[in-house]
């Protein structure tokens, strides 16, 4: 069944056309890696499946809600896709813990106790629990990111979209963040994942989708994708990137 | 909840503020009972008008009304608001007379009703005392000349400025008039006579050098048609005062004997004698500006995030208002709102009230500006995070930008807070009893400017310092708290 289905998707920015007419389904516990140059349009694609960006026209449908439809009430959508950011997004003024139990508690979802339980629970997965409560500030790159995962699982998300999760990590970091992203995978979360990281993708995905100049130019297995590249442009990529 | 709390304490506080300023029953509660005449009159005039050493104002006009409302058997309450407030606050309706040493001269007359004339005024010329070289309107060509505005001496030379060719410098007070022959930046002043003559008694460095021009006559005025009860109350008690002689005991007082000048007190006598009605005018200054800007802060949360809304209605209503306010001189911001409206309206309003509206509204503009600025420069990352967990936009604002947003603030807010400090002391104009006001009641009466601006600037400028220094040491804290 399909969790996310994305029909004849265009995006344009003013007569800049980012997104070309895309088709996309993911289905559920389905890994699904985006990758091609900068500039391709796959972050563009991921921040249309919860509207951070508006879409100029075609549909996005997450759990049978269509999001381009503005009779749906698009923060309840978003409540169940968990996004993490390149550059983290914590928020400052908060610690690690209040970052994680902000929106179940103000939305509703859990007491604060409840929050604060799975919150230290979350902490504890992405091996953090000795932070909770530090400010943002006082963490590594690697540990913010962590924590912007936890924080995005507390509100018990059913589909994941990462957004270039390790781009601003030291290179040092970027294992102890893909390890709790493959933990995720393993555990059958649906996911959606814009990296640069090929190796990683080769690793965790189900499908790999190589896009470039706002198209979907090739998908298919990671086999299929890095073994036997059919097209011209995912191959030319592939060589400047491996 | 608790935010929801601390906004009702503050509105709370709001109330109970303008309560104790008495804004908000302003006159109708003294018109119910009996009617109370509200007399405006000017505050640096003397000797028709002057604040004695213990704040009281006194002269020839208050003396004189005083004992013609005994007289007559008629209550007032008197407005001391200045020349050119006096004079709109009439016409504007905002009371019900004038007495302030006023001139009747035809074009006065088509707005407003004179009484008998009460004085025989005159034109004199004086230089300063160690100038030998004017003696003549003749030795004026080509210098210039002091005057106050609407006087009789102003009038008087510009009659005659084309024929001995000099040029006339405007100013709005007596002590300024005199300080710029003082300092030599004109030569000779054209004033009213009994007013120059109690100048040069109160020691101002100043000597008469023509003989008195004949001139027009002080009358006692309302607006046209209205108040003709009042008018003829004051023509009566007039006639019945000079019948009794109390009237010549009055101009006696002051114009025969003078009042007695005050000797070589020094900077430090000064500043003993007027510290008590600085520091009131301190007080009423500190209140105008942490009211208005209490109001300006909630005013500017709302037109800034208005600013920014994508709803074009609303964003394009913010941008009117701060534009408005930022597009035009505090100063026309306050004569609008304290005459022309309730002008034009008809209804009245207290001068406190209408300076902390001006301010509030004033203020609020640049608020509005700072925080739009500083929700702006929040990174725009931090809004998206908190939408993608399911944060409705409000909330999102509320909860994540706006805190991150007043940090950035702060520096700007400390900035606006001097600003509004600095501009209470142009509703001076309107009559308000602050801290400059208070100074150009002191000069009015001791003529001592430099010395008086001088204390005036010095409390101005250690209040600004201690505000500044107690926000920076706050905005550290807040900053080290978060951090």
């Amino acid at each position: 069944m399909a969790k996310l289905k994305v029909t004849n998707l265009k995006k344009s920015y003013g007569n800049l056309e980012v997104l070309k007419s895309i088709d996309l389904q993911v289905t559920e516990g389905e890994v699904v890696c985006l990758i091609g140059p900068s500039g391709s349009g796959k972050s563009t694609l991921l921040r249309c499946l919860n509207m951070l960006e508006e879409v100029t026209s075609g549909e996005v449908v997450v759990n049978d809600f269509n999001l381009t439809d503005k009779k749906n009430d698009i923060n309840k959508i978003r409540e169940n896709i968990g996004m993490v950011f390149q550059h983290f997004n914590l928020f400052p003024h908060l610690t690690v813990l209040e970052n994680i139990t902000l929106a179940p508690v103000d939305l509703k979802k859990a007491t604060p106790q409840q929050a604060k339980e799975k919150a230290l629970e979350l902490l504890e997965r992405v091996g953090l629990k000795e932070k909770a409560n530090e400010n943002p500030a006082k963490l590594s790159g690697g540990q913010k990111q962590r924590v912007a995962i936890a924080r995005a699982l507390a509100m018990n998300p059913d589909i994941m979209l990462f957004d270039e999760p390790t781009s601003a990590l030291d290179p040092e970091m970027v294992g102890e963040v893909l390890n709790v992203i493959k933990q995720l995978a393993q555990e059958g979360m649906t996911m959606v994942i814009v990296t640069h990281e090929m190796g990683f993708a080769r690793e965790v995905a189900d499908r790999v989708i190589f896009m470039d100049n706002g198209y979907i130019v090739e998908e298919g297995t990671p086999q299929e994708i890095f073994g036997n590249p059919q097209n011209e442009r995912t191959k030319d990529f592939l060589n400047k990137v491996l | 909840m608790k935010q929801k709390k601390r906004m009702s304490k503050l509105i709370l506080f709001f109330v109970v503020v303008l309560t104790m300023l008495n804004i908000i029953s302003p006159i109708t509660k003294a018109e119910a009972k009996e009617k109370v005449y509200q007399i405006a009159t000017d505050i640096t005039f003397a000797p028709f008008e002057f604040q004695d050493v213990s704040g009281d104002f006194v002269g020839i006009d208050m003396d004189l009304i005083a004992a013609i409302a005994k007289d007559q058997g008629f209550k007032y309450e008197m407005k001391p608001l200045g020349f050119n407030a006096a004079v709109q606050a009439l016409e504007s309706k905002q009371v019900d007379a004038v007495i302030a040493g006023m001139s009747i001269t035809e074009e006065r007359q088509k707005k407003f009703d004179f009484s008998e004339p009460y004085f025989d005024s005159g034109i004199i010329m004086a230089v300063d005392s160690d100038n030998d070289t004017v003696a003549s309107y003749d030795d004026l060509k080509g210098q210039k000349v002091a005057v106050k505005t609407g006087t009789e001496g102003a009038s008087f030379a510009a009659s005659i400025k084309d024929e001995y060719g000099f040029s006339i410098v405007t100013f709005d007070d007596s002590a300024n008039m005199y300080e710029e022959v003082r300092t030599g930046n004109s030569v000779a002043v054209f004033d009213d006579y009994p007013v120059l003559a109690y100048g040069i008694k109160q020691g101002n460095g100043l000597k008469i050098v023509t003989d008195k021009e004949a001139g027009a006559s002080y009358g006692f005025a309302v607006s046209k048609g209205q108040n003709t009860e009042l008018l003829e109350m004051f023509n009566a008690g007039l006639a019945n005062l000079k019948a009794s002689g109390e009237y010549q005991e009055i101009l006696d007082k002051y114009l025969e004997t003078g009042s007695e000048a005050e000797e070589g007190s020094g900077f430090f006598g000064l500043l003993k004698e007027s510290f008590p009605s600085l520091l009131s005018g301190l007080k009423m200054t500190l209140i105008l500006t942490v009211v208005s800007l209490l109001i300006a802060t909630v005013l500017g949360i709302i037109f800034g995030l208005l600013r920014i809304a994508k709803n074009k209605v609303l964003s394009t209503i913010a941008v009117i208002y701060i534009d408005i306010f930022r597009g035009t001189p505090l100063i026309v911001q306050a004569f609008f709102i304290y005459f022309g409206i309730p002008a034009a309206l008809d209804f009245r309003i207290s001068a406190v009230a209408a300076g902390l509206i001006t301010l509030s509204l004033n203020a609020g503009a640049y608020m509005a500006e700072i925080v739009r600025g500083g929700i702006q420069s929040v990174d725009k990352g931090q809004m998206e995070a908190a939408r993608s967990l399911g944060l409705p936009y409000g909330k999102a604002m509320r909860k994540v930008v706006l805190p991150q947003a007043i940090q950035l603030m702060i520096p700007a807010f400390i900035n606006q807070f001097v600003i509004t400090l600095k501009d209470t002391s142009i509703l001076s104009i309107i009559g308000i009893n602050e801290l400059t006001q208070s100074g150009k009641i002191i000069i009015a009466r001791n003529l001592e400017s430099f010395q008086m601006w001088l204390i005036v600037g010095i409390m101005y400028f250690i209040v600004i310092m201690i505000l500044t220094k107690v926000s920076n040491v706050l905005e550290r804290r807040i900053k080290n708290g978060q951090a």
